[in-house]
């Protein structure tokens, strides 16, 4: 079955909150070496490992996750301003 | 370890495992000569250390062996591919071996023949066979 690729910040939110692939791979109970796949976009987590992640980063998983590719969190905020302000 | 060079690794070790056969049919056959016995035992040590280099250091031994409830979902898709395709080599590979044998000892053992057909059987319908058996809907 031809899966299409899913983006996701994990590597972005993990440098910004100063946490190694090991410790986020202890947190979500993955091999450190499955943090990397996630990262370089080599692997789709299941859904469950998708919500674990989100939770960790207490994030809603479409800030996480994407099947299209990610805005900087920066430019997708100030976005989110300017259609509040209307 | 870089992919490539595990692939080198694979074919080494399958290369050496191999040559050791046909040493050790030819000596079986044509006798042991010194300089046969040293080529055998060498072949033997690359086989023993390709086997610890790719298997063993890299952790692909402990990956494969490891039940999974101890592995993540990553982990166990990898794991899972390599067995459908081992399964299916080591089939055709055992099968091919067995059809030879079989018609080579041709009606000295018309029993041979038989395994074979039912192995080729089972290893076909075996699959299909477990979902059968474990699914609740298909």
């Amino acid at each position: 079955m031809k899966t299409r690729r899913i983006y996701n910040r994990i590597s972005v939110l993990r440098e910004e909150r100063g946490i190694s692939r090991k410790e986020l791979a202890d947190e979500i109970g993955v091999n450190f070496q499955t943090v990397g796949y996630l990262e370089r976009g080599e692997y789709n987590p299941s859904l469950d490992l998708a919500f674990k992640i989100s939770e960790f980063f207490k994030l809603p998983v479409e800030l996480v996750f994407s099947t299209t590719p990610l805005k900087p969190l920066s430019q997708e905020i100030l976005e989110q301003r300017n259609k509040m302000r209307g | 370890m870089s992919k490539s060079n595990r692939r080198i690794g694979v074919i080494i070790n399958y290369a050496c495992v191999l040559l050791s056969l046909v040493f050790f049919y030819f000596g079986k056959y044509n006798g042991w000569t010194d300089m046969m016995t040293v080529v055998t035992i060498l072949v033997l040590v690359s086989a023993l250390v390709s086997f610890v280099v790719l298997h063993i250091k890299t952790h692909l031994w402990r990956l494969v062996h490891t039940r999974a409830d101890k592995l993540d979902e990553r982990q166990i898709q990898v794991t899972h591919e390599s067995l459908r395709y081992a399964y299916g080599i080591f089939s055709v590979i055992s099968l091919l071996v067995l059809l030879v044998i079989a018609l080579l000892a041709g009606e000295n053992d018309s029993m041979l023949i038989l395994i074979f057909a039912s192995l080729l059987y089972l290893a076909h319908t075996l699959p299909s066979s477990i979902i059968a058996w474990t699914e609740k809907e298909v």
